[in-house]
């Protein structure tokens, strides 16, 4: 089992390698000179000159790559040319934002999607399945932004009752950081009024954000248990009698979940690429949206960053996902402890 | 069991560990008051209502030696004073400099400094403070730099109100370029240098790390909180030298939150009161429709060119050029692309001070194109030489201008070949005649407020291989023409000079001179005062350099007519 581990932490890592070696070249191709970006067409040369130099874009690119990787593992992302500061501060500032909507988007789409998937199987082909499919569909074919749109209109436009933009109000005051994460960090202060407010602003974002995997979910859940629900051991439990709810919960639920852990776990992986666009809708200062705005401004430290965060995040739920799988399914286990 | 229960848990630590170990998470909203203590109080509900919000493109500069963009310049007027201020008839009127006197040779500028405005920090405002911040924007040299270096040779205070600045050569309009120079205060810069790093050698960062979050202004505003990639707050400073009029904002807020569908629902909620000039049309529609919102559209000294390369065959030559101007249809782009925009008359902004309004622009003509083409030397066969043209990816909008030359120009039996590019390639093509296209679509704006800046910029020789052009003209006589009417110092004499280059220029035909941009934004012109839109109804001309229009001190705000 240690050493199933051990090799999957190798690939891990070689993956993160590989990735670091993509973004790196994808950042050298894009056209333009992000020294000459960063001060503005009118800068006088020498000084974009001495920015280039600053930055070793003068270098060859396999040294800009060494002397990158080497200030990576010593957690020195290098500067932002955006915020002209060090990347691993803008790093320090945006992600607990965007694990804090993910977390929430994630949480609710496991739970939505699986409780969805239940009541459509418990009432198959009844009105309560039809709309839940109906729901399932429509969130499956439309991608987050549009749900972003859809959301500010109708609950920031139409009938006004969330905000549409921000973290928290500007009369509020900002927790004192513990975890970076607004909603615990007002939770551990013992400040309601701030956990409320900064509640609400998650709450469209988080929803648009999670609509597509909740759909997915609950699709894969119905359709894996009226699978299980034919099987022998099944049948036979209820010739025994056993009670329907004791055989759903107790006996469908378990096996049946295990694809819909392993699609949850893409989806959860998907949510951080979705949120670019979600927070650039509700100008959610997160990760997401600083790493598109490092995209617009050709910012190749903070993209290289925002790129091996998500990959690095990825890497975490897949383990996680893992564990998940070994727990329901026995045969995993038996196999060295992952799929 | 246990192990499992454990495995799981160890897990889920993992995904929040990597929240959990990034303390600090709001390390990049330090604010400013007054007395530039760090901790800040918030605004209260009902102050909220005495706030004037806007937004803008981002990122958000404001540092005066760093920021030159149009939410930077938008933010430095706001909490930081320059020498001189604009007027709205093109002028500059004293402010920070009382006064200022011109030796005989125009190389000595020597400026008398107020003695009674205070900074934030509630310290006097010294000639030393003007004479260090003009040296620190040199040392750096971005932001609005290129307009001093190579022009200013030092900055000294021979006493607490005078300062006195040598220039390299004569440069007639100085006195019009100093409403982009913004007096920090050398003290609290001082104080804040990072010295970790030896990038300006003794003065370490020059204060530019603490001056991205933090304020050392005089202006009518302190920055109260900035959120980078987020918003800059600024409070009113009751201690401001010129005083306060009843109902001016309390507050301003810039912020980047241009989506479209945010800016509307913003404008729909009453949460904005002024939006951005980036919105699409139809956004502009949509809010113009809301109760209490209007349009404002005015003439911002932007132009849009379609720069010919008079060194790149078949556009090097004079007919074949005037050939594609006439055969151009400007109506078409002014009625249905870009409605509102005015036609250009030469290559100077119509607003700019030194614009030459008599110049007759090139119109749609197509038997005078036809006339042209004949006296060209690519007459016999114009088909068999393909027009490279660029366009500049991030305006969409110009694609239609392309496709509607290339329509036009297949009347002459010409060929186009488009093609869209990032502007960042746009730039590097511009570094070589052979890599310049024989047309490029590109936007250009003065860098101060006087027809001497395009003319500069747009075609003497000394900026060829920049994007700003692409026509390379590289032509003595203009060249000569343009030093001359730079070095002159009366004003009225050097824009008669000027007048006359536009002459020159325009009968060269370098460029496609489209049209004079207009800066359109949506207002909550039912609740606040705002000058360019009272100046529109009453029919009233002005001219607002690049930011100033959105200088909060001069907008008023009535909470009770929200």
């Amino acid at each position: 089992m240690l050493v199933n581990w051990l090799k999957r932490i190798g690939t891990y890592l070689l993956v993160l390698l590989g990735l670091s070696i993509l973004v790196f070249i994808i950042g050298r191709v894009i056209p333009g000179d992000p020294a000459r970006q960063a001060l503005g067409p009118r800068a006088p040369e020498e000084v974009v000159q001495a920015l280039r130099v600053e930055m070793h874009l003068d270098k060859p690119y396999v040294t800009q790559y060494v002397l990158w990787l080497k200030g990576a593992l010593k957690l020195d992302l290098g500067k932002s040319l955006m915020t002209r500061r060090p990347v691993i501060e803008d790093v320090k500032e945006f992600l607990p934002a965007t694990l804090e909507i993910v977390s929430i988007s994630a949480l609710l789409m496991a739970v939505g999607g699986i409780l969805l998937g239940i009541l459509s199987t418990k009432y198959s082909d009844s009105w309560l399945d039809g709309i839940i499919r109906v729901i399932s569909y429509l969130g499956i074919v439309s991608p987050a932004f549009v749900w972003a749109i859809i959301f500010m209109l109708v609950f920031g436009y139409n009938l006004p009752i969330f905000p549409t933009t921000g973290r928290i109000g500007l009369t509020i005051t900002a927790p004192p950081t513990v975890t970076g994460m607004y909603t615990i960090d007002y939770l551990l202060n013992g400040d309601i009024v701030g956990f409320k407010d900064a509640l609400a602003h998650l709450v469209l974002p988080s929803i648009a954000l999670m609509l597509g995997g909740l759909a997915q979910a609950a699709r894969i859940t119905r359709s894996s248990m009226t699978e299980n629900s034919t099987k022998d051991y099944i049948l036979a439990e209820q010739a025994y009698g056993i009670p329907e709810r004791k055989i759903l919960f107790n006996y469908l639920l378990k096996p049946s979940l295990i694809p819909t852990v392993s699609v949850l776990s893409l989806d959860m992986a998907s949510l951080f690429g979705s949120a670019f666009l979600v927070e650039q809708l509700f100008n959610f200062p997160g990760l997401s949206r600083y790493g598109m705005q490092a995209m617009l401004n050709k910012d190749l430290n903070a993209i290289s960053a925002v790129v091996m965060i998500l990959g690095i995040v990825f890497i975490i739920v897949n383990i996680f996902i893992d564990i998940v799988v070994a727990y329901l399914d026995p045969r995993v286990r038996l196999m060295g402890g992952g799929n | 069991m246990k192990r499992r229960i454990l495995a799981l848990l160890l897990a889920a630590c993992m995904i929040f560990s990597l929240a959990a170990c990034t303390p600090g998470g709001n390390s990049a909203a330090p604010a400013n008051t007054p007395s530039n203590n760090t901790e800040t109080e918030k605004p209260k509900q009902d102050d909220m209502l005495s706030i004037i919000r806007m937004t803008s493109d981002w990122p958000t500069y404001f540092d005066p030696a760093v920021g030159s963009d149009f939410s930077d310049s938008i933010t430095m007027i706001n909490i930081y004073d320059p020498l001189v201020f604009p007027q709205i008839d093109g002028s500059v009127a004293p402010h920070i400099a009382k006064e200022w006197m011109i030796s005989e040779d125009g190389l000595t500028y020597t400026f008398k400094i107020r003695d009674d405005v205070k900074f934030h920090s509630g310290n006097l405002l010294k000639a030393s403070d003007v004479a260090f911040s003009m040296n620190r924007m040199l040392a750096i040299g971005e932001g609005y730099a290129y307009l001093y270096k190579g022009v200013v040779k030092e900055a000294v205070a021979t006493d607490d109100t005078t300062v006195v600045m040598k220039l390299e050569k004569p440069f007639g309009p100085f006195i019009s370029s100093l409403i982009r120079f913004m007096i920090v205060e050398e003290k609290l810069v001082m104080e804040h240098l990072d010295k970790s790093t030896n990038t300006y050698g003794e003065f370490g960062d020059y204060g530019k790390q603490w001056l991205l979050t933090h304020d050392a202004g005089s202006g009518p505003y302190f920055a109260k909180e900035v959120k980078l990639e987020e918003y800059v707050l600024g409070e009113k400073f009751e201690d401001y030298f010129l005083g306060w009029e009843e109902n001016a904002p309390k507050y301003f807020k810039l912020s980047g939150a241009v989506e479209p569908v945010s800016v509307r629902t913003a404008m729909a909620n009453k949460e904005l009161e002024i939006t951005d000039e980036i919105q699409p049309l139809e956004n502009y529609n949509t809010m113009d429709t809301f109760e209490g919102v209007d349009l404002v559209a005015y003439e911002s000294g932007t132009n849009m060119n379609l720069c010919l390369n008079t060194k790149k065959p078949p556009t090097d030559d004079i007919h074949f050029r005037k050939a594609m101007a006439y055969a151009f249809d400007y109506e078409t782009v002014l009625q249905q692309i870009y409605p509102g925009a005015k036609r250009c008359h030469g290559g100077v902004p119509g607003i700019l001070p030194g614009a030459n309004r008599d110049i007759v622009p090139y119109e749609y003509n197509l038997e005078k194109a036809k006339e042209e083409l004949a006296k060209s030397k690519y007459a016999n066969d114009p088909s068999k030489w393909n027009i490279t043209m660029s366009w500049c990816a991030e305006v969409p909008e110009q694609e239609k201008i392309a496709l509607l030359l290339q329509a036009n120009l297949a009347a002459l039996g010409i060929n186009i070949e488009i093609t869209k590019k990032p502007f960042g390639s746009m730039i590097a093509d511009a570094q070589t005649i052979e890599t310049t296209p024989n047309a490029s679509l590109v936007n250009n704006s003065p860098s101060y407020f006087e027809a001497g800046a395009m003319l500069k910029t747009r075609y003497h020789s000394s900026s060829t291989g920049t994007w700003e052009q692409m026509e390379w003209l590289q032509n003595d006589e203009v060249d000569a023409m343009i030093e001359d009417a730079l070095a002159t110092t009366d004003r009225e004499e050097r824009m008669e000079k000027y007048k006359k280059i536009q002459v020159v220029i325009n009968d060269l035909c370098p460029t496609l001179w489209l049209f004079d941009w207009v800066e359109k934004r949506a207002a909550q012109v039912g609740y606040i005062d705002w000058n360019p839109y009272k100046y529109l109804k009453e029919g009233k001309s002005f001219v607002y350099p690049m930011g100033y229009s959105l200088y909060v001190r001069d907008m008023k705000v009535y909470p009770e007519k929200r």
